[in-house]
């Protein structure tokens, strides 16, 4: 009877910590600050309450295996979020190649020389710079 | 009604609620999200699936959420290694 007891108090408890979990991954907002980072550690809260509540329905080595499991999904994706599409922290996202830029190629400009162009204030390049027309003259006698 | 037996059926809804939340989670904007987003539906369903075979006394139920635990850590390592670059 009183093991009854305690895995059912078990169950609540971890169907509380999944319900805080799931409003807290939802209630996030947006436009804070490393808000995916955020977004993991709560999904950690979750994990914690899958333990829990393998441990109230008796599933001993389910619960140490994904005890285990667990802080490896959250640090690949973490990692993977870092390194890939985390451009706040992360400096090397930001830097753009422009070693690579050809400039015999007329269609292909680097982004400092159109950053320029498009500045107003340069004195550098006047209006008429911005925008040259080229013309072909054809001599019929060749 | 058995105490155990309704804290159950509570911790079923409360890993429905999450499955939600979870795919709502998945659909905003970045790789990691949605990568995130589909770990935690599969761990929710391998959890309810526990449940629900504890309730009605289902064969190779225990079999299956093991699977599924363990081969969506695989699968979301696996992404997560390619998201990230070989640099």
């Amino acid at each position: 009877m009183i093991v009854e007891y305690i895995q059912s108090a078990l169950l609540i408890i971890a169907a509380f910590l999944v319900i805080v979990s799931a409003v807290g991954l939802l209630s996030l907002s947006k436009d804070m600050k490393n808000a995916v980072y955020g977004r993991i550690h709560i999904v950690g809260i979750f994990d914690i309450a899958c333990i829990i509540a393998m441990i109230g329905l008796g599933q001993y080595l389910l619960a140490g295996i994904y005890f285990i499991i667990a802080p490896f999904t959250a640090h690949a994706i973490a990692n993977a979020f870092y390194k890939g599409e985390d451009v706040e922290n992360n400096a090397k996202l930001g830097e753009i190649e422009e070693d690579d830029v050809d400039d015999s190629n007329p269609f292909i400009v680097p982004r400092s020389k159109v950053q320029e162009l498009e500045n107003e204030d340069s004195e550098k390049l006047k209006t008429d710079d911005r925008f040259t027309i080229s013309t072909l003259d054809i001599v019929e006698e060749e | 009604m058995d105490i155990l037996i309704i804290s159950k059926y509570i911790l079923i809804i409360a890993f429905m609620i999450m499955m939600i939340a979870a795919l709502r989670a998945s659909a905003y904007k970045t790789t990691s999200m949605g990568l995130l987003g589909s770990s935690v539906v599969v761990v929710a369903f391998a959890m309810a699936l526990l449940v629900c075979g504890e309730m009605y006394n289902l064969t190779f139920y225990r079999d299956i959420s093991l699977a599924l635990i363990f081969f969506g850590f695989v699968g979301t390592v696996a992404f997560a290694v390619v998201a990230g670059g070989d640099k």
